[in-house]
């Protein structure tokens, strides 16, 4: 069978310049056990410039897995408490007098790195939630008049926990949708967790993470993801995996009309592809099939999602919903 | 002393006689002589009912007897300010005359007046005047009425006595024909669903005859056909991809039309079915036409559906075959 000559080049190249992935997982699994789905979502946002929002109870090694992949990927990492009583500054920065020269200079935030965990994301205030949001949007930042750009790739890996909600702040539907994956944090399996106790039981020094990634690495492997073929079936199957979740009866899902109140944005629709393109690269092929969709359908679309009364009555969650879709949606 | 006795007897005879026949006729005209003298006169008043809610009405009647040479009249309840002081409202009054017998007179005046207030309400004062046949007055007798009305106020209890809760409407179809025709329904609701059920299995036997192994030969063989009459191989793929799906479906009992290839590998995995490895080729290699833009010639294509059709003889059950 002649494959189109263009998608076997690709497919060649994509095997060559997916290895770095390999050996940055490699570095990963000395330090962290188990979490494997989460760490392919990070590498996953990473690879096509995603945000990232993790949901999770304290203790799961989020942390850990943030700040070993930004050593592994050799990225400048920055992780930022977030509490009540911050400021957009505290995360931007702000512009500082100097009166020797009788002049103000800009001093730059936590926000100038690569990597950023947004630790509590829920724990500030709107403004300061807007100004990471817009950072992420924009990939710029403003101190004052002046306009500096971040740091490529930039990603920021947001952290929330499901379980207290005293002195919150909610995410506003429109700032959740800027994050391209909202992550569940499960708790490990019975022997991963053996393993952990077992290699985290020491008061010995922890073997150091290398990095084993370039910068140029990042930037190629995003340009050969720009060129993975997206077949036109596939296309229409992730705008008909969206259009669902808006107008689910118009696929045989009347059910479910009450269930949503309102369905995922075109955002989502976006997201879901460059998500696509990315798996496909990690499975090393040059093209998109329905099975990279629906691998990362539950994290591109649960939390674009929002359930109705009547789903929340029934304990319906996002997933289900999901869940639902995936299995009503002819696949090409 | 015998004759002078029967002399006694007789005399007093002959005086007892003579007493009956004057006293007599004195005895049965004196109601006449009664009559033509004067007549005292005399009121009665009556009210019906004796207790009533706030606003209901009530029936007064007033009775006078008096001279045949006079009429009588009411006042008193004509005059809005004596009544109001009282709680009543007149309504409606009737006056009714009959002279019974000559020289006496009996009037009945009937009134209808609303109750007002609450607790027990005494009945208002009125007059009655007498005037002669010339129209004069001769005499006015003032009446008060030692008698009350007891007038309650509405309440939640009051109002339900006003309005009592109706009994249920008893069905105007006898029970026994309501019983039969119920007892109809349900019947012929029961022989509906029974033969609903009977055709459903019919059906479901009738569709497990149908072989899903035929069915796919069927397609593919017409799709051979659709080949060779220049269909393009790309679009014979898809097909082909389309009748392994519907043929797994219905034969392994899974969702493999709603499914990606991995997922139908996952399943067939845990079936542990016949000729697993070359079903995943022939579907990576649909996907590949589809997704990857991969171009088959004829002859690659005419060699798939002959895979295809293998597969799935070597799948079908003894059953089947049989």
């Amino acid at each position: 069978m002649q494959h189109a000559v263009e998608l076997e080049e690709l497919g060649e190249q994509i095997t060559e310049a997916s290895r770095f992935i390999e050996h940055a997982q490699e570095q990963l699994s000395q330090r962290i056990i188990g979490q494997h789905e989460v760490i392919r979502r990070i590498f996953i946002a990473m690879l096509v410039n995603g945000h990232i929002l993790l949901e999770g109870v304290p203790g799961l090694a989020k942390t850990l897995i943030i700040r070993t992949f930004a050593s592994a990927m050799n990225l400048k990492f920055q992780r930022i408490q977030f509490t009540p009583d911050m400021l957009p500054a505290d995360l931007i920065g702000t512009m500082i007098y100097n009166p020797k020269d009788m002049e103000f200079y800009p001093r730059k935030g936590p926000v100038f790195a690569n990597v950023i965990l947004a630790d509590e994301i829920n724990r500030s205030p709107a403004k300061v939630q807007s100004a990471l949001l817009e950072a992420m949007q924009e990939h710029q930042v403003t101190i004052g008049n002046q306009t500096f750009p971040l740091q490529e790739p930039f990603m920021v890996l947001a952290t929330q926990n499901p379980i207290e909600h005293e002195g919150t702040y909610i995410l506003p539907e429109a700032q959740v949708d800027r994050f391209m994956m909202k992550i569940l944090v499960d708790y490990p399996s019975y022997d991963e967790e053996l393993e952990i106790m077992l290699q985290s039981a020491t008061t010995a020094s922890k073997l150091p993470v290398m990095p084993v990634v370039h910068l140029h690495d990042i930037s190629r492997a995003r340009a050969l993801i720009d060129r993975i073929y997206v077949d036109p079936r596939v296309q229409r199957y992730i705008v008909d995996l969206v259009v669902a979740t808006r107008k689910p009866g118009k696929y045989g899902m009347a059910n479910l009309e009450a269930m949503i109140e309102y369905g995922a944005s075109p955002r989502a629709s976006i997201f879901l592809l460059l998500a696509a393109k990315a798996h496909a690269f990690l499975q090393h092929r040059a093209y998109i099939t329905p099975e990279d969709v629906k691998a990362i359908a539950y994290d591109t679309l649960r939390h674009r999602i929002r359930p109705g009364y009547e789903a929340e009555a029934d304990n319906i969650k996002p997933d289900d919903i999901i869940r639902q879709i995936l299995q009503h949606v002819q696949v090409p | 002393m015998n004759a002078s006795s029967e002399l006694q007897r007789a005399g007093l005879r002959k005086w007892l006689l003579f007493w009956l026949l004057f006293l007599f006729p004195i005895a049965l005209l004196s109601p006449l002589f009664g009559a033509s003298g004067e007549v005292q006169p005399r009121i009665t008043l009556r009210v019906i009912p004796d207790s009533v809610l706030v606003g209901d009405r009530i029936r007064c009647l007033i009775t006078v007897h008096h001279s045949q040479k006079e009429v009588a009249a009411l006042e008193g309840f004509d005059r809005s300010d004596s009544l109001s002081s009282h709680s009543f409202e007149l309504i409606h009054r009737k006056h009714s005359a009959s002279f019974p017998r000559s020289g006496a007179g009996t009037e009945e005046f009937e009134l209808e007046l609303a109750a007002f207030g609450r607790g027990h309400q005494p009945l208002p004062p009125f007059t009655v005047v007498f005037r002669d046949l010339q129209g004069r007055v001769t005499e006015r007798v003032p009446y008060t009425s030692s008698a009350s009305l007891f007038v309650r106020v509405l309440t939640d209890s009051s109002m339900r006595e006003l309005r009592p809760l109706k009994p249920p409407l008893k069905p105007s179809i006898p029970s026994l024909l309501m019983m039969s025709v119920i007892a109809g329904v349900f019947g012929v609701a029961g022989m509906v669903l029974l033969l609903l059920f009977l055709l459903k299995r019919t059906v479901r036997k009738s569709a497990e005859q149908v072989d899903s192994g035929q069915v796919a030969q069927r397609k593919l063989r017409k799709l051979g056909s659709s080949l060779s009459a220049g269909m393009p191989p790309h679009e014979c793929y898809e097909e082909l991809s389309n009748i392994m799906r519907s043929f797994l479906e219905n034969h392994y009992r899974i969702s493999a039309l709603e499914a990606v290839t991995q997922e139908i590998e996952r399943d067939l995995k845990k079936i542990g079915v016949a000729g697993f490895e070359s079903i995943m080729n022939l579907l990576k290699q649909a996907d590949l036409v589809k997704f990857a833009d991969c171009h088959p010639d004829v002859e690659e294509s005419r060699q798939s559906l002959k895979k295809a059709s293998e597969v799935i003889r070597s799948t079908r059950t003894p059953k089947s075959e049989g």
